[in-house]
Order: structure tokens, then sequence, then C-alpha cells
């Protein structure tokens, strides 16, 4: 066990290298210039030069890498070149913000998925599977922008019965900061249930027609017990696996809901950070998000392996 | 106040006041004699109390006068800090920090008698030593000030004693008062700069409001100044910006009550806004101007009737209508507005278009079957994406066969924009000063960053220069009638419309008097009901 979480933790720093290498070419190989993007409409040549100079825009590219990395390595950020703000405190105020709606997107998912999941596996090609089936094929078609843009119409502009957006935060006021993240969260976690209501429904499947199950069944167990206790327990390996998956999926879809909905998180850190070509921020914000997704995926194959002690071994040995 | 349609009672009463403060303004500058605080606006009293929440698109880039290079930092600056000058509603300056002023019979000296008693926020009193720093630091050579062009023209800043300074410059500078008025003029106060305080990151100046905090990319805030000199004002007890980057997500937050003031409403939500009994909605031209920019260096675009051509062959009613939801006015002469004083009334297109006199135009330049063009368009900006059809169908009416292409703004700023790498392109631009000079210097002047079609005439320049330094303003307003005609002759862009500027506010917020330079330094003036 010891040994697998050193393993994992071994191979998370050089991931993380490899992606913020990724991360560092994306970011230079998009069309436009960091210095007009910033300058605007009426900048001089003069001062675009000086401002590529200023900001060491002008040293080639795995110059400017080693030295960002190195800054990087040291908690140093880089100064944003819109505002002249300083990187790292800002996307360390906005990262609790991401984390909570993330995770309240993902709980929401999950309160979708697996019992409708089980109960869809269940009823394996009855009614009820066939129209939990369809349902999830819906709701995984719809782009979550355009159910959060409905829920604003519906709940906010209609209704009124919910802000618009903005953010509060959960110390302050937890009523209002569920109040304020109900419908992000809502509009992320739907559209995510959809796969993990899949995965859960096949994994239960399988699970459900295995011998043991059969054998609890005929000890005399209820259905609830055996599809509560003995099913869930097995199907939700795969389902955590995936889920990891689907976490950080969730966290690309925050760029866009975040906007929508002015919430001061990472997502829409990032959406400036492009739309201005704002290098500093841009990269400092995809990295976090790539730290907390690693991250995310190394502490769900750990669970994994406390659940089923079988992969510990299976992973050591590779 | 009348919801959607023009400028709401406040206008009826005092803007006749404005007219006849700014007519003996203008009749001083001509004589050179002394001009006394008397010209400020008086209003009636306000009720104190509540919070302003008002709601911005871009993030601002700091608040230091001299760094802060953006519109979105002076709609913060210029609450934080005061200038010798101010604008009214109407543009036209009168004396802010300034209690009066003298210009000299040659129009080489200004020299500004300060109000006593003015105060920093830090408890400071704003002397003339503070003016003198101010805009020394804005003229140091590098100082990186954005607007240089402003104070080039300085030679000098004198203090005479501590509430009198005066300025030399080098030439007559027409809209000299105008720039006084300028956030980037703001006065900072010196001893604070000198310890080494950091303006940019926490302003402090003498406005009527203090700044408090600014959240990145999230919310700016401020808290009303209590020794503020225009006594009993501002009203609000605090102010905070939003700063809400998609535009749609804005209009929904004024929608919803979020936020009670927004001064950036798209012409496609208009209707909601104004069909919503809890908002006000205010319109008013100010100088958004909307152009094409034909490539003067490339052929066929190089030959002016070509471009005339180009000109006379779209309907500017239907461009309005079609990008602008009705909320524009289209430009049929030259750039400047009616508003302005520098208005020069020639009727040069029709409304509905000429495609008559388009295709004889072609016909004249050579090219009687029309030619193939490309028209590259920043497809972030809704309203151009809008025009570009139109313009394309207007044009394909006279044989000109133009091939729409469009590009996100960082990547055309970078390809397109300062490359001069078009055919034809449209854009538009927010004129921050209310002078003609602002706006057509930095457009049809040889080399400008701005004039990027790369237009070049000597007469053209040669008419710009004297307009602005002609001594009185109505000799200014004839060489900009002569630059006007000029540019319609040599059509080295084409004018289009000139988008209104869209106001929505609460119903509760009473005597706001919207500014035509866009900027929002009446809100001390205003104030909640009920």
């Amino acid at each position: 066990m010891l040994r697998l979480i050193a393993w994992r933790l071994a191979a998370f720093v050089p991931t993380m290298i490899a992606a913020s290498m990724v991360l560092f070419l994306a970011v230079n190989v998009v069309p436009g210039s960091a210095a007009k993007a910033a300058l605007g409409i009426d900048a001089t040549a003069q001062a675009i030069a000086r401002f590529e100079h200023q900001h060491g825009l002008d040293r080639p590219l795995h110059v400017q890498y080693l030295d960002w990395l190195g800054r990087v390595v040291k908690g140093d950020f880089g100064v944003s070149f819109q505002n002249h703000v300083p990187v790292g405190p800002e996307v360390l105020s906005r990262l609790p913000i991401t984390l909570e709606l993330a995770a309240l997107a993902f709980l929401i998912a999950n309160l979708i998925a697996l019992p409708l999941g089980a109960i869809a596996a269940f009823y394996h090609q009855r009614k009820p599977d066939t129209i939990i089936t369809f349902g999830s094929t819906v709701l995984g078609a719809i782009p979550n922008f355009w159910l959060a843009t409905l829920l604003i119409l519906v709940f906010t502009l209609t209704l009124r019965w919910l802000p618009s957006g903005g953010f509060t935060p959960l110390f302050e006021d937890p009523a209002r900061n569920l109040l304020k993240m109900a419908m992000p969260a809502v509009s992320l976690g739907v559209v995510s249930s959809a796969l993990l209501l899949r995965i859960m429904r096949t994994a239960m499947i399988e699970v459900l027609s295995s011998d043991y199950i059969r054998t609890a069944f005929a000890k005399g167990a209820t259905r609830n017990v055996v599809l509560w206790r003995h099913a869930l327990r097995n199907a939700l390996i795969p389902f955590l696996t995936v889920g990891a998956v689907e976490f950080g999926f969730l966290f690309g879809g925050v760029v866009i809901i975040e906007d929508i909905f002015l919430l001061p998180g990472i997502g829409s850190l990032v959406l400036v950070g492009i739309i201005n070509r704002d290098y500093p921020v841009l990269l400092s914000s995809t990295l976090v998000i790539t730290f907390v997704v690693l991250t995310a995926n190394m502490l769900v194959d750990i669970a994994a392996s406390l659940i089923d002690p079988r992969q510990v071994h299976a992973k050591a040995a590779t | 106040m009348s919801k959607g349609s023009g400028l709401g009672p406040w206008f009826g009463t005092t803007r006749r006041n404005f007219l006849r403060q700014s007519s003996a303004l203008g009749l001083t500058l001509a004589t050179g004699s002394l001009i006394t605080a008397s010209v400020r606006p008086a209003w009636a009293q306000g009720k104190p109390g509540g919070t302003l929440i008002a709601a911005f698109s871009a993030d601002p880039a700091g608040f230091d006068p001299q760094r802060g290079p953006s519109g979105m930092s002076h709609v913060v600056i210029e609450q934080v800090y005061s200038t010798l000058m101010a604008l009214d509603p109407d543009a036209k300056p009168y004396p802010e920090l300034a209690e009066s002023f003298e210009v000299s019979e040659d129009g080489l000296t200004y020299t500004f008698k300060l109000r006593q008693g003015v105060l920093f926020h830090n408890g400071d009193e704003l002397t003339a030593e503070d003016v003198k720093f101010s805009f020394d630091r804005l003229r140091a050579p590098d100082s990186g000030y954005s607007y240089t062009a402003q104070v080039e023209d300085i030679a000098s800043v004198d203090v005479v004693d501590p509430h009198t300074v005066q300025f030399k410059l080098k030439k007559r500078v027409g809209p000299f008062l105008i720039y006084m008025a300028f956030p980037g003029s703001s006065i900072v106060p010196k001893k604070v700069v000198e310890s080494g305080h950091d303006l940019n990151a926490h302003p402090i100046g003498s406005g009527p409001f203090k700044f408090v905090s600014y959240q990145p990319r999230s919310a700016i805030k401020f808290e009303r100044n209590e020794k503020y000199f225009e006594v009993g004002k501002p009203y609000f007890d605090a102010m905070e910006y939003r700063i809400i980057a998609d535009i749609t997500a804005l209009t929904n937050a004024v929608m919803s009550g979020e936020v009670n003031f927004s001064n950036e409403i798209p012409p496609k939500d208009w209707a909601q806004i104004t069909a919503n009994p809890e908002l006000a909605g205010v319109t008013l031209e100010g100088s958004r101007y909307n152009w094409l920019l034909p490539n003067n260096a490339k052929v066929p675009l190089d030959n002016p009737k070509v471009r005339q051509a180009v000109a006379v062959a779209l309907d500017r009613e239907a461009l309005v209508q079609g990008a602008f939801f009705g909320l524009a006015t289209p430009i049929l002469g030259g750039v400047v507005p009616q508003w302005n004083w520098g208005y020069a009334d020639i009727q040069y297109f029709k409304p509905k278009g000429d495609p008559e006199k388009a295709k004889q135009l072609l016909a004249e330049a050579g090219f009687p079957d029309g030619f193939e063009t490309t028209m590259t368009i920043a497809s972030s900006f809704p309203a151009q994406m809008a025009m570009a059809p139109i313009i394309q169908a207007n044009l394909a009416a006279v044989g000109i066969k133009a091939k729409i292409g469009t590009m996100e703004i960082p990547r055309y700023w970078d390809e397109v924009w300062s490359t001069s790498n078009f055919d034809i392109t449209t854009m538009y631009w927010l004129s921050p000063l209310a002078d003609p000079d602002d706006f057509l210097t930095n457009n049809y002047k040889c080399g400008m960053a701005i004039n990027v079609q790369k237009y070049c005439s000597t007469k053209m320049d040669d008419l710009l220069e004297k307009a602005k330094i002609a001594p009185t303003q109505d000799e200014r307003k004839a060489a900009y009638h002569e630059v006007a005609q000029t540019s319609l002759d040599e059509m080295g862009q084409v004018p289009l419309v000139n988008g209104w500027l869209l106001i929505a506010h609460s119903t509760k917020l009473q005597n706001y008097k919207p500014m035509r330079t866009g900027f929002l330094k009446t809100l001390k003036d205003a104030w909640f009901e009920g």
C-alpha cells in the first residue's frame, strides 16, 4: 500500500513538469500578441517593443520557459499583463471558489447518477431502465452553458427566486453562498451526471449478474441490502475511476459556467487570460487546474485500491 | 425619467444654464480675461445614503493617473482624484480644483487660481506644488504616460504662490482646458508619491470618493469622501464597481437588480431594459464612432474615387437598424457629431446610400464592373459583425464583391490591425475627449498609431494643425469645417454611424446626468430616492 502511494507520488512530479511544458507551448503557439492585446487599439510600435522587452517576451521560448518554471517552483506566478496585480495570490484566493463549485457539482452529479444508475441496472431492460437511460442521453446531450442560460431565464429573470450571479464567501454567509452556487452547480452537475449514470448502470449490471449476488439473494437478503450493501460497493470501483476523470472535465466546464454566473473562480480567470493573451494569468490558472485534476486522479487511484485490495498488488507489480 | 427616449427632464432646465455658461467661457477664452468659479453648475439638494453598484465589462489596469492607460482605469481615477478643470455633461470645461483661471492674450500662458482648503484623502492640503508635481511627472521623458500628446506642448509649470499655478505653453493648444479635465491630468499628492507610495495599487486623491479596495477582475469599492470640497456631496455612502466580462451576464445583473447602474448595455438588450418597470433607460449620443477603413496603400483602394464609391454605396439607415437596433445616428458628413461645437453641417451621404453615384465614381476610377476585395472583421465586437453583411450587400449592389473574413480580437490586433494587413476592415472608438482634435488627429493625421488605413495627406495634416492652434473657438470651428470637407474629398476612411451611449439604472436614482464623453464624474451629483 505504502509502496503504491510512494510510486504514485514519484510519478506525479514528472507528470506535472510534462504538463507545464505542454501548457507553456500551447499558450505561446496560440496566435495573437500579448503586448498588442494589453496595449490596445492605439499602441505604437515602440510601446509594443518596450512592453515585450519589459516582460521578457523577446527572449527565446526555452529561456522563457525555464525562467517561468524556476519562478513558479519558488511560488512566484508573475504579474498580470493587464492589471499589473501579482497572479499568485489571486489564483489562491480564487481556487477555493472553483473547488467548492466543482465539489457541489460533483455531489449533485453523484446524487443523480448513483441511485438512478443502480435502479436502472436493477430493472435492466425494463421500463424504469428505458426511462432513465433515455433521460441520461438527453442530459448528456445538453451543453452546460445552455442549461445555465435557461436556469437564469427561469429562476432569475422570470421567477426572481435566485440571484443572477456573484459570490458570497461560504464562511461569511453559508445560506447566501449556497443560494448563489445553486444554479452554477446544477448546470454543471446535471450535465455531468449523464456519463456517471451510464457507468454506474453498466458496472451495476455486471455486478448484479455475478454469483455472489445470487448467493446473497439465496441467503434471503432483502433487495435493498443486496443492492446497496453488496452490489454498490463493488460497482463503485470502475465508477470511481471514471468519476475522477469526470471531475477533471468538470474543472474544464467551470471556465464558461463561472463566467456566466460571475463567480470569481479559476475558470473565469482562464477565460480572461485567453481573451487578453495575459500569459502569466493563463499559465498560472491552467497550471493550478492541472495540479488539482492530477491530484484528484492520484487520490482516486489510491482510494480505489483501498476499496479493492487486488489493485494494490496489480499496480505494485507493474 | 422618460424611458429609452433621450435625456430626461434635468436637461430641460439646466441645459440652458450650461449653454449660457459655456458661451461665456468661449468668449473669455477669446478675450483673455478672468473666469470665476460662478460657472460651476449648482444643483438642488439631494438625499444622502445608499450604495451605488455599477457594472462594467473591463478590468482596470491600475489607478495611477500616469500609468493607468485604459478607459476602465479612468472611470475609477475620475472618482478618486480631482482635476484643474472638469467637463459638464455636454463636455464643456468648467473650473474644478481651479477657482478661476486666466489666459494670456497670446494663449501661451494659463494661470490657475486654486480653491483653498481642498484636502487629499490622507488629510494633506492640495496646493500648487502638487499641481506642478503632477504635470512634471507626466512630462518626464521616461514617464510611460499613454497620453503624452496632451502634455508635450507644456513648456513649464510654475508655482506662483501656494494657491496659484502657471502653465507656459510652447504653442497655442486649442483643447488645453479639455486636457486639464482629462482623468490622466488628475492632481496627485506630491508628498505621498515621493514617499514611495504606489498609487497604481492604492490611489489617493481629493475626489468625491475614497478608494477602498480592488479585487482583480471582480470589484472595486469606494466610500464617500466626507471632506470633499463640494460640501454635502457626494450623496452615496459608498460605490461599488462590479466587473462582469460577459455582456449578457451584465445585462442579467442589471435586470435582476443585482447592480443598479450600467452604461454598457448592449443594443440587443435595450428593449428588455426599457420594458422593466424598475429600470430607467437613458440614451445619449456621444462619440462612439464606427468607421470603415479602406487600406489607402492597396490597389484599387488607393484611389480616392474608389474609396468615395465605397463610402456612398452604403445604406447607413440599414446599419443603424440592423446592427444597432435603431440606437445610433448615421454619420452623413464629417465625423464630428452635431452636439459638438466642431460640427460641420455637410450632408455628403444619403441616409439610404446612393448606388448610382457609387457606380459612376467606380466608372470614373476605371472600374466600371467593380472589383473583388476582402473585408476582415474582429469577431469579438457584435456591432462590427452585424454591420459586415450589410456592408457586403451594399457593396455587391454596385459591383464590389467583398469576401468577409473574421478573426478573434487578440489575433486581429496582431495580424490585421497593427500590420495594416487588410483590404477593408471596420472598427469603433469611443473618443474620451470632447475636443474634435482628439478623434480627427488620431485618425486622419499621417503616421498616427490608429491611422492603420495609412491615409496620408499634407493638406489634411496642415488643416488639423491649423484647427488645433487657432486662437478662438469660431476660428477653430471654421477650420474643422475645412477638415470635414477634405476628409470627404479624400475619403481616407469611411465614417459609418455614431453608436449611442446606452445607460440603465434603477428608477430610484435621481439627478443623474449622463455625460457625452462616457465618463461618470456626475455620479457625485446623483442620489437615491426612497
